[in-house]
């Protein structure tokens, strides 16, 4: 009786009451830790469902056809097969394929930074009379669906015969357009449109005229805004297949978003070719698809690697959201 | 302007007027040297196609006999007719289509909302989310998708256990459950498009002055209430931002079966470019409809801001 007064009053002296109420529910509810908990319990489990076919993916590409059929396998195969992805490699034509859609994806994404940086930067900052007309049609083109454009695109460049080859790509990039050009123009206006006049102004005093002053003030300003755009420029570039779908025809010349298509038949070609038997066919199993779909992503998640402040961090430190 | 007239220089009112309009001029021609790449582009790339796209969608557009290139036969309204009257598959894909977008827009933005929500709460790791909710960006590729999708990799894990389908299909009517039954089916594949829509909250999140919070919190609002009536007005034109980007973003998905349409016919001898070019318009006027309301909607929010 007399030790649980003690208790009681030590309890009451040091407010552990309230203390422990302040840890675990907090002084708002948000501050808590039973609150934190909770969040990073329901992050936790939105996430695993969220990544879930990523690690399928990974899981199903290092199996073997036991492993696959066997239903007590689930994540981790008994036997690592790593057949699957020589294979894969040999159907993919994987590094021809990364060679072309490492060049058509760096060239585009940096020749449509340059262009929308500098439409984006006249749209910010320049004298343009007629300028909330061209913006509006900036919009528009943002909001135009690529369904309605994408035929006489074609006929374009069947009859300059860019067809099988990279220039449907590239040109439109020199000239601001291109996937998601109108964003971009979009992205770089809002940045520009962020920084102080006076630099401009101070320029002019120092006899700069708006060429120099864009090339020497503004462009190192804003690197930001170059390397987000860039950044999103390849990822989309690289992950594009509707047009190089449409473009690239020639059953030679595909980047690797296409490449997956042509996976069986370059497995049946390559294995008819060196045994001289026509009945004997690689059947593209699950394991090796998926080892080749792995393949495909595997560059842009390396990328994403290094990059990913700058992916994530960089819609918010550009202002577009001002 | 400087004032001249003060000086002994004094310039008269109309040499005045004149050297200033020099000087618009000469800058509006800088204006437009910058713009000049653009321009080129808009003019070969957007408005050359468009003008020809909406000419031979009234086109019956074929080969020509000798092998010259298109032939073009005005026919009117007639692609335009075809289209509703006597194509069996685009109607009825279109419309599932729309009835899918119904679901896949809010599902794909009230997502992003509550997952920047919760990311913008204080605590630790939360880069770590951050990462992971917008990895898929960088890898969401057509052909890697649908192959994860053919493989039953979209769904939600437990739709099997439960038999959601019959659930499903025992309480709406076929149409709907059908529809209801291919969004769960590639539910993961829908909520990875919503990379981009976290982020713009999220910088939506933090244009909300900190002192806000703290004023509302000595006044003893709770977060409940400080998050519906000081965050969430600042957000409405960014919802608004965000419903239209996911709708423009849907028209590159592949599983957009309208595209597929398109470009079958597109190929097709009997229809040709001139019947695809309509189905594109009728798919851009079809879209750009609750672009065009959203945009309205979010705009007095916007010059309210500013």
């Amino acid at each position: 009786m007399v030790l649980l007064n003690r208790v009681r009053r030590y309890w009451a002296r040091h407010h552990i009451a309230e203390r422990l109420r302040v840890a675990f529910v907090g002084r708002q509810i948000v501050d808590g830790l039973l609150f934190k908990a909770a969040l990073i319990a329901i992050l936790i489990s939105v996430s695993v469902l969220y990544v879930k076919p990523l690690l399928y993916m990974m899981s199903t590409s290092l199996k073997t056809l036991p492993d696959l059929l066997d239903q007590s396998v689930r994540w981790i195969p008994n036997t690592l097969e790593w057949l699957n992805y020589e294979k894969a490699i040999g159907g993919l034509k994987y590094w021809r394929s990364l060679g072309i859609t490492s060049f058509i994806a760096l060239t585009a994404a940096v020749l449509q930074t340059l262009a929308c940086g500098i439409t984006g930067y006249a749209f910010a900052r320049l004298h343009i009379p007629g300028k909330k007309f061209w913006f509006a049609i900036v919009i528009l083109t943002f909001l135009i669906p690529q369904q309605t454009l994408v035929i006489p695109l074609y006929v374009i460049y069947v009859k300059l015969g860019w067809l099988n080859t990279v220039l449907p790509f590239i040109v439109p990039a020199i000239v601001a357009q291109g996937i998601k050009g109108s964003l971009f123009i979009i992205i770089f206006r809002q940045f520009f449109s962020t920084l102080p006049k006076e630099l401009e102004e101070s320029a002019r005093m120092d006899g700069a005229g708006a060429f120099r002053t864009y090339w020497k003030i503004m462009i190192p300003l804003s690197r930001p805004a170059l390397l987000i755009v860039f950044l999103f420029s390849f990822v989309w570039h690289w992950n594009d297949y509707f047009e190089p779908a449409l473009y690239l025809k020639g059953a030679d010349f595909y980047p690797l978003s296409l490449s997956l298509e042509h996976l069986q038949a370059n497995l049946n070609f390559m294995s008819g070719s060196s045994s001289g038997l026509t009945n004997v066919v690689v059947d593209v199993n699950e394991p090796i698809k998926m080892a080749a779909a792995f393949l495909i992503i595997l560059p842009p998640l390396i990328l994403y690697m290094f990059a990913q402040r700058y992916f994530v961090e960089g819609i918010e430190r550009t202002g577009i959201v001002e | 302007m400087t004032d001249n007239s003060t000086t002994g220089l004094a310039m008269s009112a109309k040499d005045h007027r004149r050297k200033r309009r020099r000087q618009r001029g000469r800058e509006a021609l800088r204006g437009y040297l910058f713009l000049a790449p653009w321009l080129i582009g808009v003019a070969c790339f957007v408005c050359y196609p468009l003008f020809y796209s909406v000419y031979i969608s009234f086109n019956k557009v074929s080969i020509a006999k000798d092998g010259s290139g298109l032939a073009y036969e005005w026919i009117g309204w007639g692609n335009y007719r075809y289209s509703f009257l006597r194509d069996n598959v685009f109607p009825i894909e279109m419309l599932s289509f729309l009835r899918e977008l119904l679901f896949i827009v809010p599902i794909t933005v009230i997502f992003s909302l509550l997952v920047a929500v919760m990311l913008n709460q204080k605590f630790r790791g939360r880069m770590f989310f951050r990462m992971i909710f917008f990895l898929p960006v960088i890898f969401a590729t057509g052909e890697v998708l649908t192959e994860l999708f053919s493989q039953g990799q979209g769904a939600i894990p437990f739709g099997d256990q439960y038999d959601v389908e019959a659930l499903i299909y025992g309480i709406f009517s076929p149409n709907v459950a059908s529809t209801i039954m291919s969004v769960i089916s590639r539910f993961v594949i829908i909520l990875w498009s919503s990379g981009i829509q976290i982020i713009i909250f999220l910088a939506a999140f933090q244009t909300i002055p900190q002192s806000a919070f703290e004023a509302a919190r000595i006044d003893g609002v709770t977060p409940w209430e400080s998050f519906w009536k000081i965050t969430f007005p600042v957000i409405v034109p960014f919802i608004a931002l965000n419903l239209i980007y996911t709708l423009v973003d849907q028209s590159t998905n592949p599983f957009n079966p309208i595209i597929a349409h398109i470009l079958k016919n597109m190929s097709d001898a009997e229809t040709g470019y001139g019947y695809a070019s309509a189905l594109g318009w009728i798919y851009c006027a079809i879209t750009l409809v609750p672009i065009l309301i959203l945009a309205r909607f979010g705009r007095p929010a916007n010059k309210r801001k500013g």
